[in-house]
């Protein structure tokens, strides 16, 4: 447990330090403080009739761009997280270590997930703060806790499939190629997945309000890491509108946190340089 | 090939018989009928992950002893790197090794060719990172200094030259001090001054009873540094045993002798008849495949 532990924290170390999180930390500070800045000014004219009268309600609009910056700084930090020691030769001296390969494999995980995580937690700590200063209220504690469940899960679960991706890959270009390709489909064409399956099922496509459509929407959702986000995101609120049971939401997440880790440690179990 | 050749049939007779060598060393570790090929591609299909056996080694018989320096030469693409590879414990194989791939991966140090480190941790860090994983909690200052790092231990990895990058490899072979140390072309990109102190420091640590192992392509620069050696070419191991012995078998008389020599002794070949198709030197002298070769 100790070398879990402790490997974890010197991957962690080496990735929050590299030159990629210059870029990485003012994105996030950008999307998610300016965000929450804009959201919590009771005179914001806030598009599609969205009205927002709570704290909890600033932190739910803000994760529409938390969706956007994090997990794509997710997919900065861990894209390369073999392929880049694959090509350089370092992979080949982690092999040849006795280390239990599991062990490594969860190391990894957990190593590159903290190295965004922390950032993340940080900011939305600091947007905890502006809603504070600006509202003069902030979440309870099972808002609070949701949110940054959420927020945590939904990082470990794009870090373990681009640290899955990332073993696959031989080259940088291929390792970035399905980095970006799982993000843009889950964060930008989900949405043309989900009217292609509402089109096919027979369901009217042109009001994307109607409660048919927001049905398949909400069991599309469940088979992608936004999806199950937004559904964990929509338990503290009174009406969302979209009638998942929490304990689909929770399965979804489970298998969401484990497959992939899963996937990924069996594939280092057997990985070559 | 020509299967009259006397000089294949002495070879052949002399790699019968250095399995019988019993020299005063201790073997630590044996192989036995050795086999890995490396799974490529099928372009022969449309089913991009349907894969087929590649180039590999082939029935490698080899006794590791300590305190020995042992060479392994050979052309590229003779299975030297996968041989290491194998003995290391990074490839799962064919045939017998008399010890785990857990045993040997505790006990063997593993120095990959020319690895590249990069990033911004430092060199203590980096060995440090190593260190866990290989849970030997060794302390990582001291073997700073054996390597001749200790005072750029604070240096970031992108501001390393190839010479400590090297050292920086070695270090981590070095970590939790191996019974073994593999060696892949360790010399390669480093200056004369810098090969001297690394030799130095292998022929040191073979006098405290360690085995190495060092693969190269260069006959002479291994000369002065080898106790044994052994030829691969196309997967095989065609000979193994002191460069003396070796020359005797292969007929060849002359005090300096390069891997050209040596290879084309071995397959028959005339050395002027050498050609870039790879094809023309591709004759095994004792040994068929019987499976096709990539």
């Amino acid at each position: 447990m100790s070398q879990l532990f402790d490997l974890s924290k010197a991957i962690m170390n080496e990735r929050i330090r590299a030159g990629r999180m210059m870029v990485i930390w003012p994105l996030l500070a950008m999307f998610i403080l300016f965000s929450t800045w804009g959201l919590s000014d009771p005179k914001a004219n806030l598009p599609s009739g969205l009205v927002i009268d709570s704290a909890y309600d600033v932190m739910y609009a803000s994760t529409a761009f938390i969706i956007f910056s994090a997990t794509m700084g997710a997919v900065l930090v861990s894209f390369d997280g073999i392929s880049r020691d694959r090509i350089s030769g370092v992979l080949e001296v982690k092999l040849s270590q006795p280390i239990n390969r599991k062990v490594l494999a969860r190391s990894m995980v957990i190593g590159h997930w903290a190295a965004i995580a922390i950032p993340v937690i940080v900011l939305n700590i600091l947007s905890l703060l502006i809603i504070w200063y600006r509202m003069n209220s902030v979440p309870n504690l099972d808002e609070l806790f949701i949110h940054f469940l959420a927020n945590c899960l939904l990082l470990l679960w794009y870090t373990s499939i681009q640290l899955l991706a990332s073993s696959w890959a031989r080259d940088m270009g291929s390792s970035m190629a399905v980095g970006l390709g799982t993000w843009m489909i889950f964060t930008l064409l989900w949405l043309v997945l989900t009217t292609l399956v509402a089109g096919l099922m027979g369901i009217e496509i042109a009001d994307l309000t109607s409660p048919e459509y927001l049905r398949i929407e909400a069991i599309v959702d469940l088979f992608s890491p936004n999806g199950v986000y937004h559904h964990m995101l929509e338990w503290p609120l009174a009406e969302s509108g979209r009638h998942i049971h929490p304990g689909m939401t929770s399965l979804a997440a489970i298998i969401w946190s484990l497959l992939p880790v899963y996937l990924f440690t069996s594939r280092m179990a057997k990985l070559t340089p | 090939m020509d299967k009259s050749n006397p000089i294949q049939e002495s070879l052949a007779a002399h790699c019968n018989g250095w399995h019988d060598f019993s020299g005063p060393m201790e073997s630590i570790l044996s192989l036995s009928d050795v086999t890995y090929r490396h799974q490529v591609r099928d372009t022969s299909t449309w089913k991009p992950w349907v894969k087929r056996d590649g180039a590999g080694i082939h029935s490698i018989d080899l006794e590791i002893k300590k305190g020995v320096i042992l060479g392994l030469i050979g052309p590229n693409g003779a299975g030297k790197t996968t041989l290491l590879r194998v003995i290391s414990g990074i490839f799962t194989h064919d045939g017998n090794i008399d010890k785990s791939i857990e045993t040997r991966r505790s006990n063997i140090g593993h120095m990959p060719e020319q690895v590249r480190w990069e990033g911004r941790s430092t060199v203590a860090e980096t060995l440090t990172a190593m260190s866990l994983m290989h849970g030997s909690g060794g302390d990582v200052n001291k073997l700073l200094k054996r390597v001749g790092l200790s005072s750029r231990s604070d240096l970031i990895l992108d501001n390393l030259s190839q010479g400590m990058r090297q050292r920086l490899s070695l270090a981590c072979a070095l970590l939790g001090d191996p019974k073994i140390l593999v060696m892949d072309e360790p010399l390669n990109g480093l200056d004369p001054l810098a090969q001297r102190a690394f030799c130095n420091l292998l022929k040191q640590l073979a006098s405290k009873g360690v085995a190495i192992i060092i693969s190269s392509h260069q006959v002479a620069e291994m000369a002065d540094l080898v106790d044994r050696i052994a030829l691969l070419h196309h997967g095989q191991l065609l000979i193994e045993g002191t460069i003396n012995s070796v020359k005797d078998a292969l007929g060849l008389d002359a005090d300096e002798v390069d891997l050209v020599d040596m290879i084309c002794a071995a397959t028959g070949i005339d050395p002027d008849d050498v050609s870039m198709d790879l094809s023309e030197d591709s004759m095994l002298p004792f040994k068929r495949l019987g499976v096709e070769e990539e």
